[in-house]
């Protein structure tokens, strides 16, 4: 065991750096747009005293955790942030083009049967339910329109 | 009696069937997202804002705030049956509880916390009645300087309340704050932060960042520690509470009603620091207060009570002020906004006859809630038994509708994706949501109040301290912002707050 103080964790190291990028850009791009005009305060003059908040926060951080640092965070479950964002990536990029009631169908399928281990019942039940079934409960029922597939052989026949 | 007047027009207004409806469906809607462990009340809200987009104002602002005040009831049976709190604010609430489960008395705790939450909420509301006009004619003689030094103070409370280090409140509102401008500048039309994207000028969706920073980083930062529940329902018959217990559950509701109501009109302050509080009173002044922990009916009955008459209360500042006292009234100020209606004084002018009817609905919520939560708690410990993977699932299904229907655009589920994901970076970093949240919803008002001082002062920042009630207002948020310095102590119950 070495005496010397606990290192600042890597990932806070990473947090405060980005902070101060957001902060710094920030400064620079409200500059840009005019912090006074002739008739007073510009676009510009808002943001660019968040730009300094967020850069002063971030140097005031690290100095903090410089000195005592903060203890490590809970771990991530990275399998479930990376299946779940992945999946929604997925869903968000072929809803348009194949429709929401497809799209969803497979999407619930694949947390249900493949991710969530359900019965092939079950998971057929919801996933018909949560696709087909949301689309004519929010179509019909509350009038708010999902999306239909781009694709003119599924539209025809009303995916 | 004017008011009495304007409250009976509201009860009117809000008794058609489907006002009713629309109450009934979001305190049944506000109960569940109660129960479930997985999403809090400031995503739940978020989430349903889209389905009310096509109502009317009055159903739709109706139908939130049901929801909003039914989650303070269903947090309370995963609490009671679960010793796993459905909401932060009814933490407290496990410790006796659970042990009163534990001894055969769940139906009775469940019953007494309905009661006690019915009373809170409705004591509550009765002050936002008698509130309302007075503090509405105060608001109205407030300018622009007046306003933004009252958003500064808001703020700057909540930054100094939220977490456990100031730094990290104060980056989260100003990453809020951001957020809000990117889009068309409302004063001189020139475009902010749009990386030249035309789907960026209109701003970033307010639903789409909350739903992916509340509910999908919360979903995102799940773990499998809790194994599907095994819970039974209390049958019917112990539902009933004895007489003693009703008679030591009164005085604690009444220390409940005053601590809620008391710190719920205080910015920052959330439905937990009311429960906590309250169930500290009853470790004071309870004369049982050596049975607390051991199932003592005041344990419940306080620290539930203390939060519904909190969530009422808080509605008094967004009401009459129009600022947010909590991040769930933050959003519950933005579906007023996406309705086309400001709160604050200007709403009992303008929008006189649908306020009265949202007021009113408080007290026919309140009164629904409680018909309902008790014999139907069956209904709600058969939710608990739904396996977590099917959840998980229905959440995300309700997500992507909701953030999809706010424009009826994939781009807003990208963006919902994409604030998951920073809300997660900012959990792991330990940086409190709730500020950020608050300037989201904010941020636009707060910057237009800025501008129009300076207008009218020519650019002199002096207008801010030349006027007496901005300047007290102003001095007292630099206060507040600079209490740390001060070597202030913030109570421990403040520092433990889990909802921050």
């Amino acid at each position: 065991m070495t005496e010397r103080a606990p290192r600042v964790a890597p990932s806070v190291l990473v947090g405060i750096g980005s902070f101060a990028a957001v902060g710094t850009y920030t400064l620079i791009d409200s500059i840009g747009l005019g912090l006074w005009t002739s008739l007073g305060p510009g676009p510009g003059l808002f943001p660019f005293a968040m730009g300094v908040l967020l850069v002063a926060m971030s140097a005031l951080w690290l100095i903090q955790e410089l000195r005592s640092p903060s203890e490590a965070a809970a771990v991530v479950d990275r399998r479930l942030v990376i299946e779940v964002v992945v999946s929604l990536v997925i869903l968000a990029a072929v809803m348009d083009l194949l429709g929401f009631q497809l799209s969803m169908f497979f999407f619930l399928l694949y947390h249900l049967k493949l991710r969530g281990r359900r019965s092939w019942v079950s998971s057929l039940i919801i996933a018909v339910a949560g696709s087909f079934g949301a689309f004519y409960a929010f179509n019909y029922g509350l009038n708010v329109a999902l999306p239909v597939s781009a694709i003119p052989l599924l539209n025809t026949i009303g995916l | 009696m004017d008011i009495f007047n304007d409250l009976l027009g509201g009860f009117a207004a809000a008794m058609t069937w489907q006002n009713l409806l629309f109450a009934f469906l979001g305190c049944l809607l506000g109960t569940i997202i109660g129960v479930l462990p997985g999403i809090g009340p400031v995503a739940g809200v978020a989430l349903l804002i889209p389905l009310t987009l096509n109502m009317d104002a009055t159903g739709a602002i109706i139908m939130l705030c049901a929801i909003f005040y039914g989650t303070a009831y269903g947090g309370t049976i995963t609490s009671v049956l679960l010793n796993t709190p459905g909401e932060a604010a009814s933490a407290i609430t496990t410790i006796d509880g659970y042990a009163m489960t534990k001894i055969g008395k769940a139906g009775a705790a469940l019953t007494i916390a309905a009661v006690g939450s019915f009373v809170g909420g409705t004591i509550a509301t009765i002050g936002l009645v008698a509130a309302a006009k007075p503090l509405g004619e105060l608001g109205l003689l407030v300018g622009p300087p007046e306003f933004f030094a009252l958003m500064v103070v808001g703020i700057s409370l909540l930054v100094a309340l939220a977490g456990k280090s100031m730094v990290k409140a104060v980056i989260s509102g100003a990453l809020g704050l951001l957020i809000a401008m990117v889009g068309i500048d409302p004063v001189a039309g020139a475009p902010r932060f749009t990386f030249g994207m035309d789907r960026l000028l209109d701003g970033v969706s307010f639903v789409a960042v909350i739903v992916g920073v509340f509910g999908l980083s919360e979903l995102l930062s799940y773990r499998k520690d809790t194994a599907t529940a095994n819970v039974h329902a209390p049958n019917f018959r112990s539902l009933l509470p004895t007489g003693k217990e009703w008679r030591r559950s009164a005085p604690a509701m009444a220390r409940g009603t005053g601590i809620g109501f008391g710190l719920g009109l205080i910015p920052g302050m959330t439905g937990s620091v009311s429960s906590l509080l309250a169930y500290g009173a009853e470790k004071k002044f309870s004369r049982h207060r050596n049975e607390l922990g051991k199932g003592a009916i005041e344990g419940v009955a306080g620290p539930e009570t203390a939060n519904n008459s909190h969530a009422n209360a808080a509605l008094i500042p967004l009401f009459t002020l129009g600022i947010p006292a909590s991040p769930t009234i933050a959003v519950l100020m933005g579906a007023f906004l996406q309705q086309g209606l400001t709160p604050g004084p200007t709403l009992f002018t303008e929008n006189s006859e649908i306020a009265w009817a949202i007021i009113a609905s408080l007290f026919i919520g309140n009164l629904l809630l409680l018909v309902l939560n008790v014999p139907l708690v069956g209904l709600w410990t058969s939710i608990l038994r739904v396996p977590s993977s099917i959840l998980t699932a229905l959440i995300l299904l309700f997500m992507v509708i909701g953030a999809y229907t706010i424009n009826f655009s994939v781009f807003d589920v990208f963006v919902m994706i994409g604030f998951g994901l920073l809300g997660l970076a900012l959990r792991h970093l330990d940086i409190p949501l709730a500020p950020m949240v608050l300037t989201l919803v904010l941020g636009p008002l707060m910057e237009r109040s800025l501008r129009e001082s300076l207008e009218i002062s020519q650019g002199d920042f002096g207008i801010f301290v030349n006027r007496p009630i901005s300047m007290v207002l102003i001095g007292l948020g630099l206060l507040i912002l600079f209490s740390p310095l001060l070597k202030l102590r913030k109570p421990r119950a403040l520092t433990e707050d889990p909802e921050t």
